[in-house]
């Protein structure tokens, strides 16, 4: 018999008890969340998953119109639930999804991978926050929140990204590559996080067992299994369209090649409205190279702390990838609190937080001086998603200035509490 | 940046920087007072001008009059006799004007309950179907039944009849033209605009039987004097503060001035001499107006669609009579009818001390910002000094060697410095108490936003002097509990002020982006709390930090002068309204025109007020 933690069961409880109060006793909520663009892109909405669930449950491809971004798995997954118990079972699944991804973030906290991994144990590791406050801290955050009332299905590739992690810094490298593949077949940037995962399933599968592998053929087998799983995905997608391949163009090409400029948290729809269609090609591999770039830089220099390197990618991630919205920025803020033990090091975290807040509520003020008040126009909410990815970059670089810094004190433990200084 | 660093990093330690906040802060409340005075001035203001050439007001010869005046006669008589009838009776013969004229004319009925009232009543509106336009655009003409005052508007209502069935004569027409005769000022035409963009609440307001397009423009016509006036009021003001397009403003006062010669006044400054004091006076009583937020006449519901409106309203004594009313709005709506697009040129934000001056909010803004950011600037300084390790323990009687405080050696570009190591380390925070105790201060005020927006009108005086005298009380019973439950430490209370700081000042911030004055006002009413505790100091020993006993008295007293119960009565006495009823007008406001002014007061004004009266009460 399972022995249910006290503590956890009343965070549970109270999690969703509060998330069942916003839906049911302000029933308006939900839609004014699923309408804000904020928390809903085009290739996340929920309003356009139901468009595309209507077209499909009538017998029409939902990838027509160039309505719908999503993948099939959801259709049918959606097509499953009742229409006449649609909105209050897609609110129980939204929470029951919170939930999980939360049970994820609690094995993460509780394999002490972030103070100590297998190559570098960090000397202020004793100074972190239980599993269950880092659970609270994601259960209730407002983004989160927010996110969880206006169900963009990027909870989904959360939950997936978290399980992926949590099963990798548990030693199950082949559920984790297989969790990886749904989130990377849900929507397409996960796949970026492949090569630091697996750089922390082999670490955890080096530390517990005597005898590994090299590197390389760990490597290269995950990675096979990885694209053998998205493959699979890919089939029976396939098969629940009847057959048709339509759905790969609307999909991950859409978040490849940005044809909808609705605006969003990101830096890239102001910029691909302006720029002359000409260097559009060339301006996206731009974009996409700089997203992808860090991924093999993060992966040489902190190469010892893997979930480090996840934890910052979901950083940039959520600061730079196609379509951003909050529920990137809640997930990011979900795994920084595992890196308790760093904050003493970073230096800017209440300008940053304090940038960030006030984005979040100039952001709105804008978009309403723009879309409905009329007296504003496009530049007032870009310059604060600016102001907002300004905000997210200093937390990111400051993380990542106090983790090096943290490393550079176990070199050169004489530099202890002193300034570093650019030479 | 190798160049700046070393020298931001050794100013950073400087201990006078420490100092300045609270100096700073100060310097830009009066900055931004200054500013506000500065702007009527000839050098911060400008000329008003049309941006929108399409718009050529006053460049048409208008031919309302001559045998026009025995209708509009006739049609005052029918008005008078209406007066006083029951709803159903005056509908029924409005729309038969209206099928006289030749017009298809339709009703909606509405129902409203704010504060115990019921507002009940009828709209009654024609289309006049442009004879050159494809019913995509729509202008509108607007009369309320009675007038904000509650008077009839015998002479409005009369003039737009006689202007239906006068328009419906020319061809010349690009846009429709409703023609909207509301049952009353406030209500009325808030059913009719929300009916008109399917945004109502049903049933207790009824959709619109017919429509047309995309209104551009709304001009509503206010005269309820029964003898000749002498000038045109503009009034302008819109829900929330939201503001009209300045085009349709100018072009009213253009052709209400320039093409008939007749007087222009705005915020009710009857005789405007143009003097320093006179254009300050007029911008002051448009920002308290803009800070409130209420309705201020039939156009005002229009606004929050993004549908510019003004009402003229006729004032005063004088020589102009009906018939030139009547050209001053033919001629506004031949201009409205040149528009090619939306009205976009010119401001909407914007801030009028004279019929033909105004400043734009590039020059403006500036105030309330700096207002906003002291208490950013006061937030940061508290939190720096929150995170310094209090001084260690000196020996005053003994010095002895041991006691010399810990020093560091900072070598920077090869200069070097001895600072004392307490100025360079940081403590850990301890943020979770204070953190819930501001967001728990904010969440508060959804009780009396709550209360106050649901009570009866009978009551509403009660509960407001019972939420006054409890909040006497409230920051010492709050102190008090938390003194019980966990003594603040003196880091926690700099931080709980800092973070109750921090949040006012992006609220206001944001807010001064949406409603100038609003922002500005609880920015000036808000600014003791910068100041509170002990400010000047930089050393968080408890004796530096906690404020002494007269200290906390003589700030509470302070601080419950400028409480937002006090505050409000002060205004309703000094303005001579019954509080009753300015509550009972703010509910209705919030229940029918969506009024936002009191989740203001109640969930960021009042909070930040009581965090700081909490941080200043004695604990008993």
């Amino acid at each position: 018999m399972m022995v249910i933690d006290r503590r956890k069961a009343l965070l549970f409880g109270s999690a969703t008890a509060l998330r069942l109060l916003l839906f049911f006793a302000f029933p308006s909520l939900p839609d004014l969340l699923t309408g804000r663009v904020e928390i809903s892109t085009p290739v996340t909405s929920f309003k356009r998953l139901q468009e595309g669930l209507f077209l499909y449950t009538h017998n029409v491809s939902p990838y027509d119109g160039g309505v719908f971004h999503q993948a099939p798995l959801l259709l049918s997954l959606f097509a499953l639930i009742p229409s006449s118990l649609f909105s209050p079972l897609t609110s129980l699944l939204y929470i029951a999804l919170d939930l999980l991804c939360t049970n994820a973030l609690i094995q993460i906290a509780e394999s002490r991978e972030a103070g100590s991994s297998r190559l570098f144990t960090s000397p202020r590791k004793e100074l972190k926050w239980d599993s269950i406050a880092i659970g609270a801290a994601y259960l209730f955050n407002p983004f989160t929140i927010a996110t969880c009332i206006g169900r963009p299905i990027s909870v989904f590739t959360n939950c997936a990204i978290l399980h992926a992690i949590a099963k990798a810094v548990s030693g199950k490298p082949m559920s984790s590559i297989l969790a990886l593949g749904l989130a990377s077949y849900l929507s397409l940037y996960p796949i970026l996080l492949l090569p630091p995962l697996i750089l922390l399933c082999y670490d955890r599968q080096a530390r517990d067992k005597k005898e590994t592998p090299p590197i390389s053929t760990f490597a290269i087998k995950y990675t096979s299994l990885f694209f053998a799983t998205k493959v699979w995905f890919l089939y029976i997608s396939n098969i629940l369209t009847g057959g048709s391949w339509e759905f790969i163009s609307s999909t991950y090409s859409v978040q490849l090649l940005l044809p909808d400029l609705t605006p969003n948290m990101g830096l890239w729809w102001y910029f691909f409205i302006e720029i002359f269609d000409s260097f559009r090609e060339f301006f996206l591999g731009i974009f996409w190279l700089h997203l992808g770039g860090y991924v093999g830089g993060l992966c040489i220099r902190i190469r010892r702390q893997p979930l480090f390197i996840i934890t910052t990618l979901l950083g940039i991630f959520a600061i730079f990838k196609p379509y951003p919205s909050l529920s990137d920025t809640s997930l990011y803020f979900a795994m920084l609190p595992l890196y308790r033990h760093l904050f003493p090091l970073m230096r800017y975290t209440f300008f940053a937080l304090a940038t960030i807040l006030y984005a979040t509520l100039l952001g709105p003020a804008f978009y309403y001086l723009w879309i409905y008040a009329g007296s504003g126009n496009a530049n007032f909410f870009y310059a604060i998603t600016l102001v907002w990815s300004l905000g997210l970059s200093e937390i990111v670089a400051d993380s990542l200035f106090a983790v090096l810094r943290d490393e550079w004190e176990v070199e050169r433990p004489e530099m202890k509490g002193k300034d570093v200084r650019q030479i | 940046m190798a160049l700046i660093s070393p020298t931001v990093l050794a100013l950073r330690r400087d201990p006078r920087l420490l100092k300045l906040p609270p100096y700073l802060s100060a310097l830009l409340i009066l900055v931004g007072v200054v500013w506000l005075c500065l702007l009527p001035l000839n050098e911060y203001s400008r000329h008003t001008y049309i941006s929108e050439n399409a718009l050529l007001p006053g460049q048409v010869h208008t031919y309302f009059g001559g045998s026009e005046q025995n209708v509009f006669n006739a049609y005052k008589y029918e008005v008078k006799e209406l007066a006083g009838k029951p709803q159903d009776e005056i509908s029924n013969k409005l729309g038969e004007i209206f099928k006289s004229a030749g017009l298809r004319s339709a009703r909606q009925k509405y129902e409203y309950q704010a504060a115990g009232f019921t507002y009940t009543g009828e709209n009654v509106y024609a289309i006049l179907h442009a004879p050159r336009g494809d019913a995509t655009e729509a202008i509108v003409l607007v009369a309320a039944w009675t007038n904000m005052d509650g008077e009839l508007n015998q002479n409005g209502v009369a003039l737009i009849l006689e202007l239906a069935r006068y328009f419906k004569r020319w061809s010349l027409w690009s846009k429709d033209i409703i023609i909207l005769i509301t049952a009353d000022s406030r209500a009325g035409p808030q059913a009719w605009v929300d009916a008109y963009h399917d945004e109502h609440i049903f049933p207790s307001v009824a959709p619109l039987p017919i429509k047309s397009g995309a209104l551009q423009g709304v001009v509503v016509v206010d005269n309820a004097l029964d003898h000749h006036f002498e000038s045109i009021h503009i009034v302008y003001d819109g829900i929330n503060g939201q503001l009209p397009n300045l085009d349709l403003f100018n072009t009213a006062v253009s052709v209400a001035s320039g093409q008939l010669g007749m007087r222009v006044a705005l915020q009710r400054m009857w005789k405007h001499d143009d003097s320093y004091r006179e254009r300050l006076q007029t911008m002051l009583r448009g920002m308290v107006r803009q800070g409130f937020g209420h309705s201020s006449g039939p156009h005002s519901s229009f606004i929050p669609y993004h549908v510019d409106a003004i009402t003229l309203q006729a004032v005063g004594e004088g020589g102009q009579d009906d018939m030139a009313m009547g050209r001053c709005i033919e001629s506004i709506f031949r201009s409205l009818n040149n528009l090619l697009e939306h009205f976009h040129q010119s401001f909407f934000f914007y801030l009028l001390m004279q019929a033909d001056r105004f400043v734009s909010i590039g020059t403006y803004l500036p105030s309330a910002m700096l207002v906003a950011v002291n208490f950013t600037i006061m937030a940061i300084a508290l939190w720096i000094r929150s995170g310094r390790p209090p001084a260690p323990k000196l020996a005053t009687t003994m010095p002895e060697k041991s006691s010399k405080p810990e020093v560091d050696v900072i070598q920077n570009d090869g200069m070097t410095a001895i600072v004392p190591k307490e100025t360079i380390t940081i403590l850990e925070r301890q943020m979770f108490v204070p953190v819930s105790l501001v967001v728990s201060l904010h969440f508060l005020g959804v009780i009396s936003l709550f209360i106050f927006n649901n009570s009866a009108f009978e009551t509403l005086p009660y509960y407001f002097l019972l939420f006054t005298m409890v909040n006497l009380v409230l920051p010492t019973a709050l102190a008090t509990f938390i003194h019980h439950q966990a003594s603040l430490t003196p880091q926690q209370y700099l931080l709980f002020h800092s973070f109750s700081l921090l949040l006012l000042g992006m609220f206001l911030a944001t807010l001064a982006t949406l409603n100038f004055s609003l922002s500005l006002f609880v920015g000036l009413l808000s600014a003791p709390l910068s100041f509170i505790g002990n400010p000047f100091s930089g050393s968080v020993e408890p004796k530096d930090v906690f404020p002494s006993q007269l200290r906390k008295t003589a700030s509470t007293i302070a601080l419950q002068l400028v409480s937002p119960p006090v505050v409000v009565s002060a205004v309703c006495y000094f303005w001579g309204i019954n509080i009753g009823e300015m509550l009972a007008e703010a509910a209705f406001g919030w229940k029918v025109n969506g009024l936002w002014t009191q989740v203001i007061v109640w969930c960021v004004w009042w909070p930040a007020w009581l965090a700081g009266s909490v941080l200043v009460s004695p604990a008993l």
